[in-house]
C-alpha cells in the first residue's frame, strides 16, 4: 500500500515533469554539454610563473638546476620531501609540475603533472626545452617522460563540473519550483485529502529528482563516451548526492509561496554551490572556501571516481556528510508540510 | 455521522480569520455559511478539510479528530472555490489518480464521468475547461471516495446561470443522498433555496446559528447586505 502510493505519487511527478517540458530540460543540458565541448579552446592564453617541484633526495643534473635556477622570471623551484607529498601538491595546485628521476633513462627527468592537456604542462616543457637549447644546444631531451595524476582530456577533466551542475540544477531549480508550483495550485492539499501520508509524498518527489539526476548524468556519458572506471561506486555516489540536493531543493520549495520565488530563491542557491566548488580547481582561495559548501561533498569524490579512479570506501565522510544533510532536509520539509506552510 | 466542533480557532494577523467557534452538525444536513468577505467562511471549511491548522480546539467526526488525517481522510470531500486540478493532464487521469490514490475501483471513475455528463470530455485537458466543467470535475473528484461529508466553498462563485443550475441540481442530488453538506455563499436565492440551517458568520465569530427561515425573517441577512 505504501509502496503503490509511492510509486502512483512518483509516475503523476514524472508525467508532469513530461507535460511541464522540466525533462526535456535535463535532456538538453548534456547534448548542450556534449555540443560546447567539442568547441573548447584547447589552452589559456598566459601561463605566468610556473611552479616546479624537486625531490630533495633525488640527484638532479647540476646543470639543470643551475638553468632552472637563473630563469627565476619563468619558473619557481619548490623543494619536497617526496613524491607523495609532491603529488599532493599538485592535487593542491601549490606546484605546477614535479620532476623525479627518470626510470627509463637516468640522465634525463620525468615530468608528473595534474593534466596533461594544460597550459601550464605545455608551459613547463616549452620552458625547459628552451633553457636546454642555451645550455646544450641540441642532445637528449632533459624531460623524457610525461605523466598526469588526472587521466583523460578536457573533456573528462570538466566533467565532473557537468555532473555537479546537473544535480544541483535538478536540486535547486526544478524541484523548488515543482514543490512551490503543487503548493501554489493546491494539488499539494488535494492529493493530502486522500490517504497517502506526507512522507510518501516526499518519497515521490524525492524519486523525481533522482531519475531526473540519473537520467541526465547517464546521458552525459553516453554522449561524451566517458565511464568511471568503479561503475558501482559511481552510481552509489550520484545516488547519495541526488538524494541530498533533491531533498534540499524540497526544503527550498517548501520555503515559498509560489513558483516564480522558489525560482528566485533555488538560483540564489544554486550560483553559490555550484561556481566555488567547481571552480576550486583553479583558485586556491576558492580551494580553502569550497570544503565549507555541501557541493564541495560531492563534487571532491566525484573529481576522485572519475579522474582517479577513487573508491567509495576512502569517501565515507563525505557520503556520511550528504546523507545527514539531505536527511536534516526532509525531515524539515516534513515538519513545514505537518504545519501547512505557506499553503 | 456526526461533527462536533468545539473552540475551533484561527486568527490571522489584524484579527481577521475565525475566533474559537463551537456548534454541532447532524447527518443530513445542508448548511449555509454566510457572512461578508473576511468572516472566517472559507477559514472554517479549510480547517474542517485539513487545509488549515487551527490555532485552538477540536473537531470530531464519529468521535475522531480531525487531527488524525489519515483515518478521516475518506469521510470529507472538499471542493474549494478555485477547481485545483492537474490543468496539464485530462479528466479521465484526474478522475483515475485520485481513484487510485483512495482505492476506489475503476468502474467509480465512469459512474463520476457518467453522472456529471463528463464522457464526451474525459480526454479534454483541464487547462482547456470552462470553470463550469473544471468544478463539476472537481466535486466528481471529491465523490469518489464517496466521502459522507462535503464541504463546497463558494461552489457557483463565478458560473453562469446554467452551470449554476447545474451546481444546485447536484448539490440536491448530494443532500438526497443523505451527505452532510456545509457550503460558503453569497448569494440569497442559492441559501433561500438550498440550506436547511445557517450559520452566520461575522468578523470571525458565529452570531447566527437556525433554519433558512428563522434567518430570512430576522434582521441579520438586512444588516448583511444593506
Amino acid at each position: 500500500m505504501i509502496t503503490r502510493n509511492i510509486l502512483i505519487l512518483a509516475f503523476n511527478d514524472l508525467a508532469t515533469a513530461l507535460k511541464n517540458k522540466t525533462f526535456f530540460l535535463v535532456l538538453f543540458i548534456p547534448l548542450f554539454v556534449f555540443f560546447s565541448m567539442s568547441f573548447i579552446d584547447r589552452f589559456e592564453s598566459d601561463p605566468g610563473v610556473v611552479r616546479i617541484g624537486l625531490i630533495q633526495h633525488h640527484t638532479y643534473a647540476p646543470e639543470i638546476i643551475k638553468r632552472v635556477s637563473a630563469a627565476k622570471k619563468f619558473m619557481e623551484l619548490i623543494w619536497v620531501q617526496s613524491e607523495t607529498e609532491g603529488a599532493q601538491l599538485l592535487y593542491k595546485h601549490k606546484i605546477d609540475g614535479l620532476l623525479t628521476q627518470s626510470e627509463n633513462k637516468t640522465s634525463s627527468l620525468a615530468l608528473l603533472v595534474l593534466k596533461k592537456d594544460s597550459l601550464k604542462t605545455l608551459a613547463i616543457v616549452q620552458q625547459f626545452s628552451a633553457l636546454q637549447k642555451v645550455a646544450e644546444g641540441s642532445g637528449p631531451d632533459w624531460i623524457s617522460d610525461i605523466t598526469s595524476l588526472h587521466q583523460g582530456g578536457v573533456q573528462r577533466e570538466i566533467l565532473p563540473t557537468w555532473v555537479l551542475l546537473l544535480v544541483l540544477l535538478v536540486g535547486f531549480i526544478i524541484l523548488p519550483a515543482q514543490v512551490a508550483d503543487e503548493k501554489e495550485k493546491h494539488l499539494l492539499l488535494a492529493l493530502l485529502q486522500t490517504p497517502i501520508h506526507e512522507v510518501q509524498w516526499l518519497i515521490s518527489k524525492l524519486i523525481l529528482g533522482m531519475v531526473l539526476v540519473f537520467t541526465a548524468v547517464l546521458l552525459l556519458h553516453l554522449l561524451g563516451k566517458f565511464g568511471p572506471v568503479n561503475v558501482v561506486d559511481y552510481v552509489a555516489l550520484i545516488a547519495v548526492g541526488s538524494y541530498c540536493f533533491s531533498a534540499y531543493g524540497i526544503f527550498l520549495g517548501f520555503l515559498c509561496r509560489n513558483q516564480a520565488s522558489a525560482r528566485t530563491l533555488g538560483v540564489i542557491f544554486y550560483l553559490p554551490h555550484l561556481l566555488p566548488a567547481a571552480m576550486s580547481d583553479v583558485s586556491q582561495k576558492l580551494t580553502v572556501v569550497a570544503p565549507f559548501l555541501p557541493s564541495y561533498q560531492l563534487y571532491k569524490p566525484i573529481q576522485s571516481i572519475l579522474l582517479d579512479n577513487g573508491r567509495i570506501s576512502e569517501m565515507t565522510f563525505d557520503l556520511a556528510y550528504l546523507f545527514i544533510l539531505g536527511s536534516l532536509m526532509l525531515y524539515f520539509s516534513y515538519l513545514l508540510m505537518k504545519r501547512r506552510w505557506l499553503m | 455521522m456526526q461533527l462536533e466542533i468545539r473552540n475551533l480557532g484561527r486568527l490571522y494577523d489584524q484579527g481577521r480569520g475565525l475566533s474559537p467557534t463551537s456548534f454541532e452538525i447532524k447527518s443530513g444536513e445542508l448548511i449555509a455559511i454566510v457572512g461578508h468577505n473576511g468572516a472566517g467562511k472559507s477559514t472554517l471549511l479549510k480547517i474542517l478539510a485539513n487545509w488549515i491548522i487551527p490555532d485552538s480546539g477540536t473537531c470530531t467526526i464519529d468521535g475522531v479528530d480531525l487531527k488524525n488525517r489519515t483515518a478521516v481522510v475518506g469521510k470529507i470531500g472538499f471542493i474549494p472555490e478555485v477547481p485545483n486540478l492537474f490543468d496539464a493532464f485530462s479528466i479521465e487521469y484526474n478522475l483515475g489518480l485520485f481513484a487510485k490514490l483512495t482505492q476506489t475501483p475503476t468502474v467509480r471513475v465512469e459512474e463520476i464521468l457518467q453522472e456529471f455528463d463528463l464522457i464526451p470530455f474525459r480526454k479534454s485537458k483541464v487547462q482547456s475547461l470552462s470553470k463550469g466543467m473544471k468544478q463539476r470535475v472537481s466535486i466528481g473528484r471529491a465523490l469518489l471516495a464517496d466521502p459522507p461529508v462535503l464541504l463546497l466553498d463558494e461552489p457557483t462563485s463565478g458560473l453562469d446561470f446554467e452551470m449554476t443550475r447545474e451546481i444546485y441540481r447536484v448539490m440536491g442530488a448530494m443532500h438526497g443522498d443523505r451527505k452532510t453538506i456545509l457550503f460558503t455563499s453569497h448569494r440569497p436565492e442559492e441559501i433561500r433555496n438550498l440550506a436547511t440551517r445557517i450559520l452566520l458568520l461575522h468578523q470571525g465569530h458565529l452570531i447566527f446559528d437556525g433554519t433558512a427561515q428563522e434567518y430570512f425573517r430576522s434582521s441579520f441577512h438586512e444588516n448583511l447586505y444593506a
